[in-house]
């Protein structure tokens, strides 16, 4: 049958003498076709895992109202938190703010990490507000953007999520200093979302796109890297060729329909789920219908991607120490050391600087010397590293080759400790949420009894949740790192087996130290 | 490494944003130098810096600004004939400008085309011309090669070549001028072709694609100018029988009476009417046609162009504007030209002017131009032949000028002043002639920002002669009755992807091109040039000035040759007149709003059962269907969502509505409107009825889609009514049941829009 569908502007064999001479003059190269390569090969998702195949979800996609509803939940309830964190109950576990924050919401972000990857990202209120703002608009494409839409210094850009892991490191120290997440004062919860919001705005209204989420949010590094375990891969590619024909690209420029990519991130070339924030403007902009919303097995872009970033495997190592140093600030000695650094070094209070600097710089460079140790015990002699450039993730060396596979295999242990280490403030209060929404309208008090109830109330319980965790996240890692030493590092090794081993084992130390570690901490919250 | 190669970088150097660098390509596959690959472990781009010759097509065409270029422009220096001032400007025609003399010349200036692969300059051309084409032609000493691209694309070269402002249009656009560098000299080049060899004459044989295709057809022309030539050129190309009438006793327009000898000599001006003429078109001079004479062409003709031009000068309302001594610039360069002939007479000219022999204190009589456009400056310059001293005020930033930047040179060496960011507020008089004017100072900011007045800073200046050069407008006569015309030539929304795509969107406002951002300005240009091609009312389109407002020259030619091709694809005939049937099958628009996909489904569907009656169909969502897209149809179909409340009112969907409010004229065209909905359409069909008639479209068929429809028998759409009332306007046979189409699927019909 000769119906014909086009996009716009391609030669139309039907108006024969309305030809556009444009279209005559265009001799563009021939792209470089990445399939001779292989480069693609172990990240793309099967065709049949695409979601957006289904007509309803591929409906949900298409509006421009979806953002803005997946977004207004989450507005609502922090715009609730920080009126109700400065105007409330002073009882952190009576306050709403204070409750579903810390109780809640901290721990359900880590279990969407887990299990969709950026999940949070499309749902987030802080990067939907400045969004909104810049766009002037809440769903509609507007053509114009308010403030200056400066692109992010590439000398400063080049350290990819390193930045967003100063700021979630700044902001830990800032809420362990102000007890904020204790919880304390739920006024504090209040400056600290405002604080968050206000960044935000000032980010988005100075740069262009999304340079907030993907460079300076204090989540972006720890929802990419831990997201990197989850099952939902992003919106990618459904044929890769018909990608490199495009010619007008609209899923990064943007289109009649949508914004270009806001993460920077183009779904023809996507080889993980790190940068994708499940905006699906990608998906309303492509013209040819050929982006779909892919789900993958857990792990696949942990292990999958064959491009590994220094940036991601740096992020991860520095945020196990953090995590690390939140467990080890649990223990008693560990505050005796802290109270003599803050005598020695007059500093007033928990947490010393000093302490929380050293605490995780040394865990990273425990880390680093792992990894060090590894190349030392493993590569081949023989082994050439191919040259690479200047800028921070480009540079190439021996040690790199085995730093990044290794830290990248890690990557369940992180988030399973991170995730862990939330557990004893859920067990323990999150029924107070329920008391905090009540007490709003006079109703939950400090003797309801949803208030004094657990869901676990034993530190043994607790502790054995905490390692039962810990043993999925280190068994994760340990299968993680077996199958990218196979693939990444045997190559460059002595032995492809002893190189499997060693790198699981270095999983398992990892997750091993971190469980020890639950147990000692006796539950504390 | 001496001390010179340390400190200066005299290379290009490209640096990739790896953190950025989407591996897209899209730098890759427009560079013009191969100085891009892609790094396969990365997948992202690898530079080569020694084969970088630094133009930043890369900068301009990365989507995510992930790539910058460092260092100079290697390429060699512009090379432009220097101009020709003649040293006894009194009574002095000769052309001004001269091309270049010699091969070697050209050929120089052409090795400095980078012949990008995707090209900015054919974009930032109003016709379009096929430029790296052409040049490479002159490139390989090819003139035949050259000609046979030029004239793909154009008919006048050599007007074009000289009249044309390139530095806001290819030039401008050059890839070198867009990255802040002295372009490739375009018009120079073309000039050089036009010059070399005598443009070829309309020939039948000249493309297969139009050969006979008019064949039989008679079309007329309202106005001889350069969208007139355009459109009698491919007509007349294409075996029909044009008819040109023109008011004035010789042909050409403002191309004639518009523009002095010395930018365009009488020779180059009258070459396509003696072609044109030869070739046969019946060309009737000193006919005036007055609008209400419209619809008696249209009983004679099957076809008729309105190409009248926009010749109503534009006279500024001030104080004394209707003094003695005050003229408007048709009537100054009409008379100038004419004054300046051989057998002109320039002190009578000069006498009917007021000007008496010589001026009582012994000095010029001085003649305040007001604006400083490109006819501003031909008339001072004619003013500057005839003996007078001529200045030339206009409000805007010199950096802003609209004027060519060479002619504004040529203007100042003959010894016109140019005063910018004036505006004049009073023309004082003495017996009843002009005598003084008063200025006002005003300030710019911006290229597109209307110029502040500055209270308070006053110029006064005697003056014997004031010509108002501000411009032209369309004849009111004929505006009143093709109410629909002007047009608004303006791009409007997010502009189109490849246009972004090519960089021409990007960094295009540079110094050489005035700072005029000339990637919006082409695209301005296409609204003009694809609304050509829409008929304005049944067999009548209208191009030129006269559809889009005071434009160029080489705009109109395009626009009168776009509505040539698109009157050889209707096939137009006159009551009574042959029955002429398209050379190819019937094509059917079917353009769809939809919000879940039921619309867009039942758009496929219709389209299934239209093309099973030999029609050819392009389904496409209302969100891409502009001119261009309108103009290759012979009959559209529209549907739409519903949106609203069924308690109080139901219309067709917002983007619907805005939609056919911003749609150009359909010209009579046949229209399908259908909506889908679930309760209840209300007058949701009534709306879309109204919105179509009132653009000229007629109502060939329409039908509300229900739940019940989209349940029907066998799960088969009940289109057929619907189908059968657009069927019987194509005039196609059925040779399949459109009841076998089914419902919801069909395997080749794919739908555009989710």
């Amino acid at each position: 049958m000769a119906v014909k569908t086009e996009g716009k502007g391609s030669p139309r064999a039907d108006a024969t003498h309305l030809i556009d001479p444009i279209a005559v003059a265009i001799r563009t190269r021939r792209p470089q076709d990445p399939a001779g390569t292989g480069r693609f090969i172990p990240t793309d998702p099967s065709p049949g895992l695409d979601v957006a195949r289904n007509p309803r979800v591929a409906r949900l996609l298409s509006s421009r109202r979806l953002q803005f509803f997946m977004i207004l939940p989450n507005q609502i309830i922090f715009w609730l938190v920080i009126g109700i964190g400065l105007l409330g109950a002073v009882d952190p576990g009576l306050n709403f703010a204070t409750a579903i924050t810390w109780y809640l919401w901290f721990c359900l972000v880590f279990v969407m990490m887990v299990v969709i990857g950026r999940a949070w990202c499309a749902i987030c209120p802080f990067g939907g507000f400045g969004e909104w703002v810049q766009r002037h608009t809440f769903w509609n494409r507007t053509t114009s953007t308010i403030g200056l839409g400066l692109k992010m210094p590439e000398k400063v850009a080049q350290y990819g999520f390193l930045l967003s892991v100063g700021t979630f490191l700044l902001l830990t120290w800032i809420e362990e200093y102000f007890n904020i997440a204790g919880p304390g004062n739920p006024a504090s919860t209040s400056f600290m979302v405002l604080g968050i919001v206000a960044s935000a705005l000032v980010f988005f209204l100075v740069f262009e796109r999304r340079t907030f989420c993907r460079y300076l949010c204090p989540l972006s590094a720890l929802v990419g890297s831990v997201g990197a375990m989850g099952s939902v891969a992003g919106f990618r590619t459904r044929d890769r060729n018909v990608c490199l024909s495009c010619q007008t690209k609209e899923c990064m420029r943007g289109g009649e329909d949508a914004y270009g990519c806001a993460w920077y991130t183009w779904p023809g070339s996507s080889d993980s789920n790190l940068s994708c924030g499940l905006c699906t403007e990608c998906y309303k902009a492509c013209p040819n219908d050929n982006i779909g919303l892919f789900i993958q097995k857990p792990l696949t872009s942990v292990v999958a991607p064959t491009r590994r970033r220094a940036d991601v495997a740096w992020s991860v190592a520095i945020l196990f120490g953090l995590v690390v140093y939140q467990q080890l600030n649990a223990l008693s000695p560990f505050a005796s050391l802290d109270s003599w650094l803050n005598a020695h070094t007059y500093f007033p209070q928990y947490p010393n600087p000093l302490n929380y600097v050293g605490t995780i710089a040394g865990v990273t460079l425990l880390l680093v010397a792992g990894a060090k140790a590894f190349q030392k015990t493993f590569a081949s002699p023989d082994a050439v590293i191919v040259e690479g450039g200047r800028n921070f993730n480009d540079r190439t060396s021996k040690f790199r080759f085995y730093f990044l596979p290794l830290m990248y295999g890690i990557i369940p242990v992180v988030g399973a400790d991170y995730f862990a280490r939330q557990l004893p403030k859920f067990f323990l209060h999150v029924p107070r949420v329920v008391t905090a929404i009540g007490h709003l309208f006079g109703h939950g008090t400090t003797t309801s009894k949803l208030y004094n109830t657990s869901l676990i109330s034993s530190s043994a319980g607790i502790i054995a949740v905490q390692v039962a965790v810990m043993v999925m996240g280190t068994a994760a890692a340990m299968w993680a790192s077996w199958k990218i030493a196979g693939r990444d590092l045997a190559p460059a090794s002595v032995n492809r087996r002893a190189v499997q081993v060693g790198a699981a084992g270095f999983a398992f130390v990892c997750g091993a130290a971190t469980a020890v570690l639950y147990v000692l901490m006796n539950a504390a919250s | 490494m001496t001390l010179t190669e340390l400190f200066v970088n005299n290379t290009p150097h490209v640096t990739v944003f790896v953190d950025r660098c989407a591996g897209c390509q899209e730098c890759v596959i427009r560079c013009p130098s191969g100085a891009l690959s892609m790094e396969p472990t990365t997948w992202t781009v690898l530079a080569d810096d020694s084969a970088c010759v630094g133009c930043r097509q890369c900068v301009r065409t990365c989507p995510f600004s992930a790539i910058s270029v460092g260092g100079p422009m290697l390429v060699t220096e512009r090379h432009d004939p220097p101009l020709h001032h003649p040293v006894e400007l009194r009574g002095n025609v000769d052309e001004t400008r001269v091309g270049f003399a010699t091969w070697d010349e050209a050929i120089a200036e052409a090795s400095r085309c980078l012949e990008c692969p995707d090209p900015t300059c054919v974009r930032g051309c109003p016709a379009h011309n096929n430029i790296p084409q052409f040049i490479a032609a002159v490139r390989d000493h090819d003139l035949a090669t050259a000609h046979r691209i030029l004239s793909r694309t154009t008919v006048i070269p050599d007007i074009c070549s000289r009249v044309c402002n390139q530095s806001a249009q290819c030039e401008g656009s050059c890839s070198w001028s867009l990255a802040g560098g002295e372009p490739v000299a375009i018009g120079r080049l073309e000039r050089f072709i036009a010059d070399q060899a005598p443009v070829p004459a309309p020939s039948m044989t000249s493309e297969a694609w139009v050969e006979h295709a008019g064949g039989g057809m008679s079309v007329g022309i309202i106005g001889s100018g350069p969208a007139g030539i355009g459109a009698a050129w491919d007509l007349i190309e294409s075996g029909a029988s044009v008819t040109v009438y023109e008011k004035e006793s010789t042909p050409g327009g403002l191309c004639m009476w518009g523009m002095p000898d010395f930018t365009l000599p009488e020779a180059v001006a009258t070459r396509p009417w003696q072609q044109l003429t030869a070739a046969g078109v019946d060309l009737r001079c000193g006919i005036v046609i007055q609008p209400e004479d419209v619809d008696r062409l249209l009983d004679e003709h099957d076809a008729v162009v309105v190409a009248h031009g926009a010749g109503v000068a534009i006279r500024l309302p001030v104080p004394g504007a209707d003094l003695e001594g005050v003229v408007d610039a048709t009537q100054f360069l009409q008379g100038a030209k004419a004054a300046l002939e051989p057998v002109g007479n320039a002190q009578e000219f000069l006498g009917r002017l007021g000007l008496a022999p010589t001026n009582s204190t012994g000095t010029p009589f001085r003649v305040l131009v007001l604006g400083a456009g490109n006819t501003a400056m031909d008339v001072a310059r004619m003013a500057r032949r005839l003996g007078l001293d001529a200045m030339c005020i206009d409000w805007l930033d010199e950096r802003f000028a609209l004027a060519r930047p060479d002619e504004l040179a040529e203007a100042r060496h003959e010894g016109v002043e140019v005063r910018f960011q004036r505006t004049l507020t009073t023309l004082k008089g003495f017996a009843g002639r002009v005598d003084l004017a008063e200025l006002t100072h005003t300030v710019q900011e911006e290229s597109g920002r209307q110029p502040k007045v500055l209270t308070g800073r006053h110029d006064r200046l005697k003056v014997n002669l004031v010509v108002m050069a501000m411009g032209y407008r369309v004849d009111p006569a004929f505006a009143e009755v093709l109410s629909h015309v002007p047009i608004r030539k303006k791009a409007t929304g997010v502009s189109d992807g490849q246009w972004r795509a090519s960089g021409i969107m990007a960094n295009a406002a540079s110094a050489y091109a005035n700072h005029s951002p000339v990637g919006e300005l082409a695209l301005d240009r296409e609204v003009g040039l694809w609304a050509a091609a829409l008929p304005v009312d049944e067999r009548l389109w209208v191009v030129g000035d006269a559809l889009t407002g005071p434009s160029t020259v080489v705009e109109a030619m395009a626009q009168g040759r776009r509505a040539a091709r698109a009157i050889l694809d209707a096939q137009p005939s006159r009551p009574g007149g042959a029955e002429r049937r398209p050379s190819v099958a019937k094509r059917v628009l079917v353009c769809h709003e939809s919000a879940g996909g039921t619309t867009a489904a039942t758009a496929t569907a219709i389209a299934g059962q239209l093309a099973a009656f030999g029609a050819r169909v392009t389904t496409l969502p209302i969100a891409e269907v502009g001119a261009r897209e309108l103009a290759a149809a012979d009959v559209v179909v529209v549907g739409t969502w519903v949106e609203g409340l069924v308690v109080a009112r139901v219309h067709p969907a917002k983007a619907t509505r805005k939609w056919l409010e911003a749609m150009p004229r359909l010209g009579s065209r046949p229209v399908g409107i259908f909506c889908t909905y679930g309760v209840d359409p209300k007058s949701t069909l009534s709306e879309m009825r109204s919105a179509i008639e009132a653009k000229g479209g007629v109502i060939a068929g329409e039908r509300a889609f229900g739940p019940k429809d989209r349940e029907g028998d066998a799960g088969h759409l009940g289109t057929g009514d619907f189908v059968r009332a657009l069927v019987a306007q194509l005039g196609l046979e059925a040779n399949v049941a459109p009841s076998s189409v089914p419902w919801r699927t069909l395997d080749s019909v794919r739908v555009v829009s989710r």
